[in-house]
């Protein structure tokens, strides 16, 4: 019983992880349609502004996350202005996009291995190898204290979403965009703020996953199968079923990874991809994809 | 003869794709119920997105008393009192009833004003204020476009332009929508209304235009348009016009 719950806490912990993880990337794809293949590496980005910032200055990446999310949200803006605002006007814009995000991918991993290097790195805070104890069930500081500031980042953006005038234009636009413009709002530049909230959210995610895991830049390949398995369960768009999605698939991945070993415990995400696309695209709470 | 709002020889047409309108000509009368009417594809939503601004205007010219629509911003329009109901999806699925109310005065500046002018609308209309908490998606298809009209009574529009709003209704619902269209243009707001139905949207309009490969072929009183004997060959004859 003690090794099920030992189990569960773990998966949970990681579960809110991912969950910020994939927020961003199912914020972006509602709004614009953009399938970000690129967030991954972006979330890399914010984990080198949170190793650098830990390295250089000695600062802590939960005291860094808020700067990590703020350049990236900067970085975003810069991307949608060069990228992505011309794109937005052509007919192809959805076949578009994928192969577009696909190079932006590539391009940023190089500049991040030009940059750092490819070694793994890795920001060790105190906590981060530090672990509270109840009887014979451990909780590592590093992973609860990840998954807890995720959740108050996604409380948060659901909180502003649900009641803030802009948060209304957010939804709006999501769920019917022509009808968003109709009623006076400035789709594009909703569009603008939501690709720099969810880049911005990438930072955050990268300042947590500098502790959580070992990175370097051309890990974001792994990220992306298990990015897309989360918004593609919860239903591309939601992000209230990417967050679902993420404790869902982090629990069933600790527990197939405590059983059967950590090479499966990958493999639950590209699993749940791969049912998912077949037996329910449009995922727990999306509407049926109209990518084409 | 000037109208409220003027649409005179309007060629416009999707990004850089081909013409749709192809002169399209519009005389707008304050309070009046406008029909426009026309076989599948003849531009009469392309019309409709083209005054509101969702589509540039090539040549030709479109006023709203007096003055010039064009190259305004569907925002812009919207806040000079012209509210368009676009055909289907209107509303936010998953927003609450009362939530796509709220985003009706999305464009209002004064704020304080918006949840009173909700709560007239729910005192009205009964349906949306039980339904208040449910999700727009859930209601049934005359219970949407019951609350996608009301939503523009929010603004006090001058104009509400309706794009097909039986569209896949049971007809004792239909009759619902037309009645809540008779309401609003009793309060004096000007209706522009298109119908795939013609004879029906003829028989509760003032007006009635006859729209056809992007072009308008004939304009004048709905009586009139219905028993134009070419038209009612054209167009009204039998129940699908070719
Ligand atoms: N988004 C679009 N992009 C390109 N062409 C379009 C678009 N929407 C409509 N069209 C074209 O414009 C023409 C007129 O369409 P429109 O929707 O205005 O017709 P309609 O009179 O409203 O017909 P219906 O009765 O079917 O609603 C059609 O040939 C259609 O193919
Ligand atoms: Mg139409």
């Amino acid at each position: 019983m003690a090794e099920v719950i030992q189990i569960l806490i773990l998966g949970m912990a990681l579960g809110g992880v991912y969950a910020l993880m994939g927020s961003g990337l199912s914020l972006v794809f509602g709004v614009m349609r953009i399938v970000n293949l690129a967030h991954p590496v972006l979330i890399m980005a914010g984990a080198y502004v949170a190793y650098w910032a830990a390295r250089l200055y000695g600062l802590d990446p939960l005291l860094t996350l808020p700067i990590a999310a703020i350049i990236l949200a900067a970085t975003g803006v810069i991307l949608y202005k060069l990228v992505f605002e011309r794109e937005a006007r052509s007919a192809k814009y959805s076949e578009m996009t994928v192969l577009l995000t696909f190079a932006l991918a590539m391009v940023l991993e190089g500049a991040l291995g030009t940059a750092f290097t490819n070694t793994q790195r890795v920001t060790s805070p105190d906590y981060a190898t530090d672990a509270f104890f109840i009887g014979d069930i451990f909780i590592p500081k590093g992973q609860l204290y990840a998954g807890i500031v995720s959740l108050a980042i996604i409380s948060a953006l659901a909180l502003f979403l649900k009641y803030s005038r802009f948060g209304y234009a957010i939804r709006a636009t999501t769920q019917n965009r022509e009808a968003a413009e109709l009623l006076g709002v400035n789709v594009n530049f909703v569009g603008l703020v939501s690709f720099a909230i969810g880049i911005g959210l990438a930072g955050a995610a990268g300042s947590l996953v500098s502790f959580v895991f070992s990175f370097f830049p051309a890990k974001h390949w792994e990220w992306i199968a298990v990015l897309m398995s989360l918004v593609v369960l919860g239903g591309m768009g939601s992000i209230f079923g990417t967050v679902l999605a993420s404790f869902i698939l982090a629990v069933i991945a600790a527990f197939i990874g405590a059983y059967f070993g950590a090479t499966w415990s990958t493999l639950t995400f590209f699993v749940a991809l791969f049912v998912v696309l077949l037996v329910r695209p449009q995922g727990i709470f999306g509407e049926k994809p109209e990518l084409a | 003869m000037s109208g409220l709002l003027e649409v005179s020889n309007v060629v416009a047409g999707y990004g850089d794709g081909p013409a749709i309108l192809d002169g399209a000509n519009l005389s707008v009368q304050p309070g009046k119920v406008h029909c426009i009417i026309g076989p599948n594809g003849a531009g009469k939503s392309t019309l409709l997105k083209t005054i509101v601004g969702m589509l540039k205007i090539r040549q030709g010219s479109v006023t709203f008393k007096g003055e010039s629509l064009k190259g305004k911003r569907p925002d812009q329009i919207l806040r000079r009192g012209i509210c368009f109901v676009p055909q289907e999806r209107a509303l936010f699925p998953k927003m609450t009833v009362r939530e796509n109310l709220r985003m009706g005065g999305f464009s209002l500046a004064d704020k304080s004003k918006l949840e009173k002018r909700i709560d007239e609308i729910e005192e009205r209309f009964p349906i949306l204020g039980e339904r208040r908490d449910q999700h727009a998606g859930t209601m049934s298809g005359g219970q949407q476009q019951t609350l996608a009209m009301a939503r523009t009574l929010i603004l006090k529009p001058e104009i509400v332009m309706l794009d097909e709003p039986s569209l896949g209704l049971a007809p004792k619902i239909v009759k619902e929508v037309f009645s809540i269209m008779r309401l609003m243009a009793d309060e004096g707001i000007t209706i522009l209304l298109v119908e795939q139905n013609a004879l029906m949207g003829l028989k509760h309009a003032d007006w009635g235009v006859v729209l056809d490969l992007g072009r308008t072929l004939f304009e004048g009183p709905a009586a009139e348009v219905l028993t134009d004997p070419r038209i009612q060959e054209l167009y009204l004859g039998g129940k699908k016009a070719a």
